[in-house]
């Protein structure tokens, strides 16, 4: 029988981000044990568009989305298994990481840590696989 | 349930060396989720630079102990992110690549990106339990 796949909508709180979503792709999939999250960037919660804020309060924002969706999905920051992280610029990753690590308290996830180009002029985009 | 894999040599817990607030690996579901794997002694944690032939040595032989603590192995692979910081050494990778997962070899996509402290390659890896 195969796996079900579901696909996970954005809770109420953040529907005006939701309303702003790229087209054609899901924020969250549920599919096996686990929640397969989308690379989030940092979206103003009233208007939609990206932050472009430092990196730090892009991280902050980005996590604080993820606490939402994860709560809405079931699971929590606490089932996250793996963070990819991507960064604008690789200079910016201690900023990333002091930000990151008030949100996942002891034993963390496993993570990767990538400078890469990121659309739309954001500095952080995070995927997350969480257990369901 | 999420298991905490603990880093089976001193030098592999980048977050004791470097600060960064991360596991060496998670057990969850079946498979094993590696935190990005850098050429660092597994002694003592300090940086191993060198060619991306070289780097890539060391990384496959700390992947090797962590996969082997995990109670998995380089056979067991499911996929591989390989980042390399220029695509001119892409078959560079390759022939490296290639001593250690031999047959039926896993999944793998390879990007460059930047990677942390100047390094040449990074692996990203999930394996079977």
């Amino acid at each position: 029988m195969p796996a079900k796949r579901e696909l996970i909508p954005w809770p109420v709180r953040a529907a005006d981000v939701a309303a702003h979503a790229r087209p054609g792709v899901s924020n969250a999939v549920r599919g096996g044990d686990f929640l397969f999250i989308s690379g989030l960037m940092a979206l103003d919660p009233r208007s939609g568009e990206p932050m472009r804020d430092t990196t730090a309060a892009e991280t902050r924002q980005i996590l604080t989305e993820l606490a939402a969706l994860l709560e809405a999905a079931g699971s929590s920051l606490e089932k996250v298994v793996k963070v990819n992280v991507l960064l604008a610029s690789m200079l910016e990753a201690p900023n990333m990481n002091e930000v990151y690590a008030a949100f996942f308290s002891d034993p963390p996830p496993a993570r990767t840590v990538c400078g890469a180009r990121l659309p739309d002029g954001v500095k952080v985009m995070m995927e997350f696989t969480a257990l369901a | 349930m999420r298991e905490i894999i603990a880093a089976p040599r001193g030098g592999l817990d980048l977050r004791v060396h470097y600060g960064h607030h991360q596991s060496p690996a998670v057990r969850a579901g079946g498979l094993i989720f590696c935190s990005g794997m850098l050429p660092v002694d597994p002694e003592t944690g300090e940086r191993r630079h060198g060619t991306l032939t070289s780097e890539a040595h060391v990384i496959f032989g700390n992947l090797t102990l962590l996969l082997d603590a995990a109670g998995s192995s380089l056979a067991r692979l499911v996929q591989v992110h390989a980042l390399i910081y220029d695509s001119i050494e892409y078959d560079v990778l390759n022939r490296v690549y290639r001593q250690y997962v031999a047959n039926g070899p896993p999944a793998r996509t390879v990007w460059t990106a930047q990677i942390e402290a100047g390094f040449k390659v990074e692996l990203d890896v999930i394996a079977a339990a």
